[in-house]
């Protein structure tokens, strides 16, 4: 209008420019205070985390048991230097062995932890019913992930970070330069946040800790180890060049990268012809992390929608339960109950999940995977070989111990997860029923992890590749591992809570017994310059170390023509006849059984404290 | 048939039980009640076998429950506050199990489960998984598992906790019947109108101590409760109230709305004084109902709300 007076534009444009400004200013802020990537779960993760005594205890060990194996390896490295003169004049080839330790013990202890800590991520959300409650808040399925995964990542990088300092005393030695140090801890790191994701992942499906913890150590020996394999075996023929092969399938693989840096470090024409690039590994493995992430961001979705709106068994396939209307009734029969009760429960439950699909895969699968290694190794015409024999039976025996360790350590656990223990402590029952119940129902549900192990070393017996008296041999070592770890996993399952506990007790028991007692005597000898015969002698009792020495003893063609009195079995007090080692191995399974029995008659006797 | 003698409970620093005395005569139901961590819970785990006292004794039909569990197992049957679920086994396996728990002979499980699932009314869910029941269905199921061994005492803990109305009639009207069979029961609820209505005694206990147990009647003599009762007149209702408000044995009198609150002594006879006085003054009673003294009022006054 023709009377207006025009608005100085100042007046327009410094507002407009604060507001803008202010508004730029909140976007940049909350940008890099990172709120938008993990909401306020990273926030709670973090206050709950630190008020919890065992990621206190567990800092505290991860220091002490790397810097005992520091203090080993140092004192092994200086023991027989001579002179101080000399000694300093090695000095940079200790650094350099110190330095590989350091970053091997990160390398597999961080992502060990990952996993562990990772393990109830999510099925913990879903057991408390919290996941459908965050639904009902402005939080989104992508920040629950993503604080998930970096509120633990930032405690495991913490323990990464109490070794820097290390690395940096280490470096003055010389010998070690710096981007050894830099692609070490890239590939590290790539490598947890793919362990970490995997094993978010599968919290999302199995509400159980230690069936994550197992599921997730199983997936990475398939990704990484028996994958790779195949893939070699089934493309060497193709390729002219084994080492450009090598290179392509390890380019995706830590461990082999990890191995290859190493090898590289330690003298730069190790590898050959085989090329790898740390970068590109650690680029793919964070490309696989985020797939692995983007699917778990879109299942807690589906699954907290799902626990939001009363709908949960549905996304795990089962039947109605609480506040349901009951459906149908299961057609199947009723089976009446045995004379002995618990036995009869125990023996009762599915043994390989309860749907038909998941039995036939859970068989098949792992039998048509080992069928296939047999094809391609009897490809090569290496099945009679010793090694090949050897790692078979190795391989399927760490499976089988593997669920030794495990399954006993869950049978009272479960019992008071599902709160169903003060109701059986309240009927008639004796403690001695229940035990003898509790036992026979491990020993089911461990035997098919064996039944791979045996079919194997009976085929390759008859067939000749194997010596008969691997039949008494090696049955005696897994008869004592089995009732060793029954007795101990019943004890820490009626010591424990949760089966996670329990579980993680088994294990570490088992390698404080058989890895840190001898590494510690191993330290004593060092540091004392005394003699380390009985760390031999020790070592004797190990059965990672007994079956090594029966398969270097009786596996392969050539040892399985011999006659029983021409073998020889490398114990390490010395070489001894097949008669002694059976005498030996008899003699520790007696004694390794009778304390699994002892551990078992302390489980009877703690059965009514720890109920609730 | 249950006895507590000074029954004393130490979690670590944390005193749950003081002293416990307690008597449940044979056939009774006894309500035990109090507030959350008052020690009703920890009470019933020790009569149950799974706690050891810290001190003191508990008797069950004359067994010393330290002394005799088996025996005492064998005699109690045991509700807790939460369900046990073992969900690959069907509610007759789940059943014919703790018979087997409870050394039924092998011959008589069948009939023995039959009858316990006609008692609850689940004999058309004995296939179904137990996981798969509705939460009345599993506290009921719950109850047969506690019947399955035919118990002279039964242990119920909480046994109505978040269940909708019609099946809290149904669990009351199965423990009238039990109560009917002989039993002795003990039971816990927070539903304390219920309580009023099935128990013969009632136990309250806070902190750890008991400090009360008796008949509602004698509830009332306890708390030195006077009668009250609501008077609804047809006219002239203020000309009441005055009339009321005069006698001697009326110590308050309040309008509330349509009716008249009248609070009179202890053991007055409030129907004659009242209807007397009213029809005298030319007033018209539409209604006159004395009020009882509801067991949440007692247990109100009876404790302090505290807990550990």
């Amino acid at each position: 209008m023709a009377g207006e007076v025009p608005i100085p534009a100042k007046y327009i444009l410094v507002p407009l420019f604060k507001i803008m400004t202010t508004a730029l200013i909140n976007f940049v802020s909350k940008f890099l205070s990172l709120s938008w990537l993990t909401g306020p779960i990273f926030d709670k993760e973090l206050r709950v985390s630190s008020r919890r005594r065992r990621n206190y205890v567990l800092r505290f060990t991860y220091l002490v048991l790397l810097t005992t194996f520091l203090v080993f390896v140092w004192l092994e490295e200086v023991r027989y230097l001579g002179s101080a003169v000399y000694r300093i004049s090695r000095m940079a080839r200790a650094g350099q062995t110190i330095t590989f330790f350091i970053v091997w013990f990160q390398f597999c202890a961080t992502q060990l932890i990952a996993i562990i800590m990772l393990s109830t991520s999510i099925s913990d959300e879903i057991d408390n019913c919290t996941l459908g409650l965050l639904m009902t808040t402005p939080i989104n399925s992508f920040q629950i992930v993503m604080g998930k995964l970096f509120s633990k990542l930032l405690q495991i990088i913490l323990l990464l970070a109490i070794s820097l300092p290390l690395l940096a005393i280490v470096r003055i030695f010389g010998g070690v330069p710096w981007d050894y140090i830099i692609s070490s801890l890239c590939i590290t790191l790539a490598a947890l946040i793919f362990v970490s994701s995997l094993s978010m992942f599968f919290s999302i499906y199995f509400r159980k800790a230690y069936v994550v913890i197992i599921v997730t150590i199983l997936s990475l020996g398939l990704l990484f180890a028996l994958l790779p394999f195949l893939c070699f075996m089934m493309f060497k023929d193709m390729m002219s060049d084994d080492d450009k092969l090598i290179s392509i399938i390890f380019q995706a693989n830590p461990y082999g990268i990890m191995m290859f840096n190493t090898m590289v470090m330690d003298n730069p024409r190790n590898l050959g012809t085989i090329f790898f690039s740390w970068p590109l590994h650690c680029a793919i493995m964070l490309v696989s992390s985020g797939v692995l992430l983007l699917v778990s961001i879109i299942k807690v979705r589906k699954v907290a929608l799902c626990q939001a709106t009363g709908q949960l068994d549905r996304f795990f396939r089962k039947k109605p339960t609480n506040g349901a209307i009951e459906s149908r009734p299961n057609t199947s029969a009723i089976r009446p109950v045995g004379k002995l009760a618990f036995l009869w429960k125990e023996l009762r439950s599915p043994l390989f999940g309860r749907s038909k699909t998941t039995a036939i895969l859970v068989i098949s699968i792992p039998l048509i995977l080992l069928l296939l290694t047999y094809v391609l190794i009897a490809n090569e015409n290496v099945l009679d070989d010793q090694d090949v024999q050897a790692s078979y039976l190795a391989i399927l025996g760490c499976i089988g111990m593997l669920f030794a360790i495990v399954l006993p350590a869950t049978c009272i656990t479960s019992e008071k997860e599902s709160r169903c223990w003060p109701l059986i402590l309240t009927t008639t029952l004796s403690d001695w029923q229940i035990l003898l119940g509790k036992i026979i129902g491990s020993l089911r549900r461990c035997a098919p992890a064996w039944f791979l192990m045996f079919g194997h070393l009976i085929v390759f017996t008859l067939i000749g590749f194997i010596h008969p008296i691997a039949l008494i041999h090696i049955p005696v070592l897994v008869a004592w591992i089995i009732v060793f770890f029954l007795g101990t996993g019943v004890y820490f399952s009626s010591r424990f809570k949760h089966t996670t506990t329990a579980v993680i007790m088994n294990f570490t028991f088992a390698a404080v017994i058989w890895g840190l007692v001898p590494l510690l005597m191993l330290l004593y000898a060092a540091m004392t310059r005394t003699s380390d015969n009985y760390v031999e002698r020790y070592m004797n009792i190990n059965p990672l170390f007994q079956g090594a020495v029966v398969l270097d003893g009786t596996c392969g063609r050539r040892r399985a023509l011999r006659s029983v009195t021409k073998l020889r079995y490398h114990w390490a007090r010395g070489n001894e006849n097949a008669l002694e080692s059976t005498g030996f191995l008899l003699s520790s399974m007696l004694g390794y059984m009778l304390i699994g029995s002892l551990f078992a008659w302390r489980a009877k006797c703690r059965f009514r404290r720890n109920i609730f | 048939m249950i006895e507590t003698k000074r029954l004393t409970k130490h979690y670590g620093n944390l005193t749950a039980l003081v002293d416990l005395d307690l008597v449940i005569e044979a056939g009774d139901i006894f309500g035990f009640i109090g507030p959350n961590g008052a020690g009703k819970t920890t009470t019933m785990r020790i009569l149950v076998t799974l706690l050891e006292p810290s001190s003191g004794q508990a008797f069950i039909d004359g067994l010393d429950i330290t002394k005799k569990g088996k025996e005492v197992r064998r005699m109690v049957g045991y509700m807790p506050d939460f369900m046990g679920i073992y969900d690959d086994l069907k509610v007759f396996e789940y059943l014919e199990f703790f018979a087997a728990a409870f050394s039924i002979e092998h011959k008589k499980r069948k009939s023995i489960v039959e009858g316990v699932l006609e008692l609850t009314d689940l004999q058309s869910k004995g296939s179904f998984t137990v996981d798969s029941l509705s939460r009345g269905m599993q506290q009921r199921l719950g109850l047969a598992r506690v019947l399955i061994h035919d118990p002279k005492v039964l242990v119920l803990d909480e046994p109505a906790s978040g269940l909708d109305p019609r099946a809290r009639i149904e669990i009351r009207e199965l423990l009238r019947e039990l109560k009917r069979m002989g039993k002795t029961i003990m039971i816990s609820s927070h539903i304390l109108s219920e309580l009023e209505e099935i128990c013969d005694h009632i136990g309250i206990i806070e902190q750890g101590r008991l400090v009360f147990s008796g008949t509602m009647e004698e509830i009332r003599q306890r708390m030195g409760v006077q009668s009250k009762v609501r008077v609804q007149v047809a006219n002239n209702q203020q000309r009441a109230i005055e009339l009321l408000s005069a006698l001697p044995e009326v110590q308050d009198v309040q309008s509330t709305g349509r009716y008249i609150a009248v609070t009179l002594d202890k053991d007055q006879n409030t129907d004659g004084i009242i209807a007397r006085v009213l029809v005298n003054g030319d007033i018209d009673i539409v209604s006159l109902e004395p009020q009882q003294v509801k067991l949440d009022e007692a247990f109100l006054q009876l404790t302090k709300g505290i807990v550990h």
